[in-house]
């Protein structure tokens, strides 16, 4: 390949591709694909599930080991915020937030270690989006009840009843697009940066930009915003469940 | 196998998988870290609420010690004055007993002495008079024995005088 190739376009071409498929089967006339994004997120929930054991392994009232200091600060940081953001009666819901948080994150950073991020796979923050949307209705219809849920659509006039409608649904699209596309993109140009990079070391035969340029740009991409997506993610669960929340409203 | 999903494809099976695991991620955070640090945290506020009280109520058994032992001290203060006082009046009785029985005993004593000087005088006189007595007679009967003229006459008186004389002066 030599570096006008990048300019014409590859004849391999850059393909962005989907998660691979590592088992396929059928149940009851549904496929279930075993993919990558469902091997990592079990390796995940594996990692963090050893991380948390040995987070709390034998807890001390005093004279406390800094492995408690850092899971007594994930826990009260955790309680703050959801706290601060959704009110004191939902003090219950830290532990899910912490839980999408972290599964968020690592998701993301799992790119660090050359796996595919899980969070590049579009039905990963759509099922996030989905456990949002089905809190924010349950929500509203314990608080407004079913007929005060259902009125919420045709308010402040019938005639909003389709806009209504198409903005309670746009909701967990735009959150989970919103994760996916950042995620996904920041793949994307790294696999340019890539491929461009390796054009670059092949016309010039040394390979000084393929060290260095890819892990600053990986902080970027990976790092930050990994971070930045789980964290907008968790901020707007809690903001949208606790505008359904009538409780906060007084 | 090398076969990919296309890019963006909604994949019921994934979305089921990742609820579920999402699901065991909440349990996992719900029941390892916050479940023991809850209790952890409970059971640090516990301890450190008893603490307070512990510390409180030292604090009220020091305080109610430190007025008996106050109290006490001016009880003991009082007795100790009482006592002082009891014993310096029991001296001074004692005191005035043993003077006044000193003062009687000496006027006894002048009374003792007086009395035997008195009697010693009385003797002494009637032992004089006895022995003035005794040497008229003798000095009678010795001018009854013999004649006797007008020297020896101032003899015998003279002889006389000066034997009351010595007598008085033995007496």
């Amino acid at each position: 390949m030599q570096i006008s190739d990048f300019f014409r376009g590859s004849p391999d071409g850059i393909d962005v591709k989907g998660p691979g498929v590592l088992l396929s089967f059928d149940i009851g006339g549904l496929t279930i694909n075993l993919t990558e994004t469902i091997v990592i997120s079990w390796g995940i929930l594996l990692a963090v599930t050893l991380l948390l054991l040995w987070l709390t392994k034998d807890l001390k009232t005093n004279n406390i080991s800094k492995r408690q200091v850092a899971a007594e600060w994930i826990v009260s940081t955790v309680y703050g915020l959801v706290d601060d953001t959704m009110g004191k009666h939902w003090h219950s819901f830290a532990p899910y937030i912490a839980a999408l948080f972290t599964f968020s994150i690592t998701g993301s950073l799992v790119s660090m270690l050359g796996l595919r991020s899980v969070t590049a796979d579009f039905n990963a923050p759509l099922a996030w989006a989905l456990v949002t949307f089905v809190l924010i209705h349950g929500t509203n219809i314990r608080t407004h009840g079913i007929g005060g849920y259902l009125k919420g659509y045709i308010d402040p006039v019938p005639v909003m009843l389709p806009i209504n409608v198409l903005s309670e649904v746009s909701t967990p699209v735009s959150m989970s697009l919103c994760h996916f596309g950042n995620v996904v993109s920041g793949m994307v140009i790294t696999s340019l940066l890539y491929f461009a990079l390796s054009a670059v070391t092949k016309a010039v035969g040394v390979a000084f930009l393929t060290i260095g340029v890819p892990a600053v740009l990986s902080l970027y991409f990976d790092l930050f915003s990994g971070f930045m997506q789980a964290f907008v993610f968790i901020m707007l669960t809690m903001a949208y469940i606790s505008n359904a929340d009538g409780r906060n409203e007084a | 196998m090398n076969l990919n999903l296309d890019f963006l494809t909604i994949d019921v099976g994934t979305i089921l998988f990742t609820l579920i695991n999402t699901l065991l991620i909440f349990l996992a955070f719900k029941l390892i870290l916050f479940k023991r640090v809850d209790a952890i945290l409970a059971k640090r506020q516990q301890e450190v609420s008893s603490t307070y009280s512990k510390a409180d109520d030292a604090l009220a058994a020091a305080n109610s010690d430190k007025e008996k032992y106050a109290q006490a001290l001016a009880g003991a203060k009082e007795e100790a004055a009482e006592l002082i006082s009891r014993a310096e009046k029991k001296a001074q009785l004692e005191g005035d007993l043993i003077i006044s029985e000193a003062r009687t005993e000496a006027a006894d004593v002048r009374e003792k002495a007086a009395a035997a000087t008195e009697r010693e005088s009385v003797q002494a006189k009637q032992a004089l008079q006895g022995e003035i007595t005794d040497l008229a007679m003798e000095l009678a009967q010795k001018i009854m024995e013999k004649e006797i003229d007008k020297e020896d006459h101032d003899r015998l008186i003279e002889d006389f005088m000066q034997e009351i004389g010595t007598e008085g002066e033995q007496s």
